[in-house]
């Protein structure tokens, strides 16, 4: 994780997995132009989960688009496994914050986690087999015959990791997912990714305006602030692979980093 | 054009957000105007050029040139003809759609409002608006004569349904917690009709007024090509009798231009009446 | 409006007849005042001649004409309607060039087109088919384009991230997220296609129910005028409720956006 750009002459094999180079993006043009994102630099490397916190209206979200390819920065590159993209990518999967309308109702459960995977041409027999495989992953089994709107936000939000996940790309990206759920289920659902991303070793990438959760789950957490967003701080996390919600939060460590990411966002 | 089409229809716009503005705005302001009106007008340049090319030296009688068509409207339209037609037409036109306005929201807002008269009624409106509106000129005419109130009836009777279904759904769309609010503040039952229940569900009966104006303009053109001695169908209905093609087709296609821009006028009016509507984004 | 039929309410039922009853009392009060032209029906005479029209070959016949005429009518519209709608509803430029063509077809009252079509076609079966067909256009078309063009934002993100074919796209994602609306387009039709298959009787004396109206309402029969007329209302409400259970049924997963 740097800063800055990294240097042309790093070797091929330690290339990171995601990097972003000089990201800038705005809507408009001339008098009306209007910055979000200012000459944003990352990298992420294989297995690594990141989350990116800010305040809201800080630009997070555009951010994450430009990261799927939904959108194209103005300038800048974004670059998968060393291949720049300009569209969605086939080693990036989204999981959006508005499961309840990213999900098909007129698809059953199992329908919906299959279907990415029917776009890619694969069998009707394989495809069901491997949704019905990630639909247990999340703690669904069985449920795949029911339709969205019979489950409640919190299903319906691991029936979207489930399809992500089933996708198999290399890099999750997470968009507020959690942001419309409960505070229980919301804690449930990120112990949910937390064992996934260790049994899986999928790298995610998760945008929050959650300081708690954004330390709870990363291992580097990068704080965007100003306007346009740039990085204004990158923190290590450091709590391994063990995390609880209680034992975690009670660690001086995250009291430590919450208040450093606290005063970087009143200072700026 | 019988269906109120808002209950069990899904809501133009429910559920729905406008498509974020995604970064592929590249052009400039003037030039991205200039484009929308030549991507919208095109075509319908493109079908006048070719109906007109098409039908410039046409020998079947019954498909004159599109020029002698507009010759005889452009006539017609300046020496009075068509004028007097229209003003009667659109007269009764008025007339129909005030009745049925008036009789539909007092007895959408009565319906409403009672539950119980609703549910025993409902069959009997529910058979009396699927009943073809157009069927009811030969006996009306019949009945009552060729005169301007019979057709005004004809127009007021096909256009109550879709307004007294959509207040009746008005109603009952109102939202609980502003009822509730009535109730608790103890508002008098007339200023709850006047100033709750009404405004709650104006945009329905708005929207069931627009349902009602093309049943209108259609009963209206049937009643006066059945039988008439004036208006828009009549002058259609006399000049093919008297084999004047060319007149036939332009008061046709006159009364399809009055559909449109009575349309069109309706939704500026919309738009003014229900300008709170639109702008608290509930739609 | 919606009504409790979950279990048969008697009391309702019993109701409902009482209102109906009432109604024909009015009305028969209203012939014997006097109010009224001689000529209108009274309540007996009515239901006399709605019983002979069941037993009688001519109506059955005409029954037939208006609908063959209607159905197909309203089954072309409804192909045609579906296939144009979801076309340009889905191609945004397509959308744009005909946004005022379709305003003025859907606002323009065919069967003011009368004259002229039966100065082209002649007072044929085909002629009012291809009247109802006009008619019933609209609705479906102006409807699926809005389904079509109102997909939800995030399932258009979703179905570019996972890079969708254009094809499966349409099959899965395009067609069952514009049905509802295309239902509904579906369901207006019908209801218009009964209606103005029977105008178009009446005004160009093509054979079937609306002729029918005129013919009896010309020999002075007004009380099988009446009965037609009743008829009339009774296919239109049939085929009302017909679609809209159906619809009910097909649609399961569009329950949520009524909730």
């Amino acid at each position: 994780m740097a800063i800055q750009a990294a240097p042309e002459d790093v070797q091929v094999a330690t290339k990171p997995l995601l990097q972003v180079q000089g990201l800038t993006m705005s809507y408009g043009f001339g008098d009306s132009e209007n910055k979000i994102l200012n000459d944003l630099n990352l990298d992420v490397n294989d297995g690594e989960f990141v989350s990116i916190v800010g305040p809201s209206g800080v630009g997070k979200t555009t951010l994450l688009r430009c990261l799927s390819g939904l959108i194209q920065p103005r300038s800048g590159t974004v670059s998968v496994g060393g291949e720049v993209i300009n569209g969605p990518h086939r080693d990036l999967a989204v999981v959006f914050q508005d499961y309840s309308r990213s999900l098909m109702p007129w698809m059953t459960t199992l329908e919906n986690v299959a279907f990415p995977l029917q776009g890619r041409g694969v069998g009707k027999k394989e495809r069901n087999e491997t949704a019905e495989k990630n639909l247990a992953a999340v703690g669904l089994a069985g449920q795949g015959h029911k339709y969205p709107w019979e489950m409640s936000g919190g299903m319906q939000q691991r029936v979207a990791i489930a399809r992500a996940l089933a996708y198999n790309a290399k890099v999750l990206l997470m968009d507020e997912p959690f942001a419309s759920v409960d505070a229980q289920t919301r804690f449930d659902l990120e112990d949910l990714v937390i064992d996934l991303q260790a049994t899986l070793g999928v790298t995610i990438i998760l945008v929050t305006h959650d300081i708690d959760e954004a330390l709870y789950l990363a291992d580097k957490v990068i704080v965007l602030a100003e306007k346009p967003a740039t990085v204004v701080d990158v923190i290590e996390t450091g709590f391994g692979d063990h995390r609880d919600q209680v034992e975690t939060k009670a660690d001086p460590r995250f009291a430590d980093a919450r208040a450093r990411i606290l005063h970087r966002l009143r200072d700026h | 054009m019988t269906d109120t089409a808002l209950r069990s229809a899904p809501k133009p716009g429910t559920g729905t957000r406008a498509r974020r503005p995604e970064a592929e705005r590249v052009r400039s302001r003037p030039a991205q105007v200039a484009l929308n009106v030549l991507q919208r007008a095109w075509l319908i340049v493109v079908v006048f050029a070719i109906w007109w090319i098409a039908s410039a030296d046409s020998t079947n009688v019954f498909i004159p040139s599109l020029e002698s068509i507009l010759t005889s409207l452009g006539r017609d339209l300046f020496n009075g003809v068509i004028a007097e037609g229209a003003a009667y037409s659109l007269g009764n036109l008025a007339a129909g759609l005030l009745i049925a306005v008036a009789v539909g929201i007092i007895g959408g807002l009565i319906l409403g409002e009672t539950k119980r008269l609703r549910e025993i009624v409902d069959p009997v409106i529910h058979f009396f608006r699927s009943v073809p509106q157009a069927a009811l000129v030969p006996l009306i005419i019949g009945a009552f004569g060729i005169g301007q109130g019979p057709k005004i009836y004809t127009i007021a009777f096909a256009c109550m349904w879709p307004v007294l279904l959509n207040t009746i759904d008005g109603v009952l769309g109102v939202e609980p917690t502003i009822r509730k609010f009535s109730r608790v503040y103890r508002i008098p039952r007339g200023l709850h009709f006047r100033k709750v229940v009404l405004p709650a569900a104006l945009p329905q009966i708005v929207a069931g007024v627009r349902v009602a104006l093309p049943i209108g303009i259609t009963v209206m053109v049937v009643s006066e090509l059945f039988a008439a001695n004036k208006g828009l169908g009549f002058y259609i209905l006399n000049s093919s009798a008297t084999f004047m093609v060319p007149e036939t087709w332009a008061g046709a296609l006159l009364v399809g231009v009055i559909g449109y821009i009575l349309s069109l006028l309706f939704v500026v009016l919309e738009r003014r009446i229900l300008s709170w509507y639109f702008k608290s984004g509930a739609k | 409006m919606k009504t409790s039929t979950k279990s048969l309410d008697w009391g309702l039922t019993t109701q409902r007849l009482l209102a109906v009853a009432a109604l024909l009392a009015i009305w028969q009060v209203i012939i014997w005042s006097g109010t009224l032209p001689s000529m209108t029906p009274g309540v007996a005479a009515l239901a006399s001649s709605i019983g002979a029209s069941l037993a009688s070959a001519t109506f059955w016949s005409a029954l037939a004409q208006t609908m063959t005429a209607a159905v197909s009518g309203w089954l072309i519209a409804v192909a045609v309607g579906t296939v144009l709608g979801l076309l340009i509803g889905s191609v945004r430029a397509l959308d744009r060039s005909t946004s005022i063509l379709i305003d003025f077809g859907r606002s323009f009252p065919v069967l003011a087109l009368m004259p002229v079509v039966i100065m082209l076609l002649g007072a044929t079966a085909q002629m009012e088919t291809v009247v109802v067909a006009l008619s019933c256009l609209w609705p479906v078309l102006v409807q699926t384009i809005y389904g079509a063009r109102r997909m939800e934002s995030a399932v258009v993100d979703t179905v570019r991230i996972f890079q969708i074919p254009a094809l499966l796209r349409f099959r899965r994602v395009l067609l069952p997220s514009a049905t509802p609306f295309i239902a509904t387009g579906i369901r207006i039709s019908a209801s218009i296609s009964i209606l103005v298959a029977v105008g178009v009787e009446v005004l160009s004396q093509t054979p079937g129910i609306g002729r029918q109206i005129t013919l009896a309402q010309q020999a002075q029969r007004w009380d099988s005028a009446f009965a037609y007329l009743f008829f009339a209302g009774l296919v239109g409400w049939s085929i009302a409720s017909l679609l809209n259970f159906a619809e009910g049924r097909i649609l399961k997963w569009n329950r949520q956006n009524n909730d």
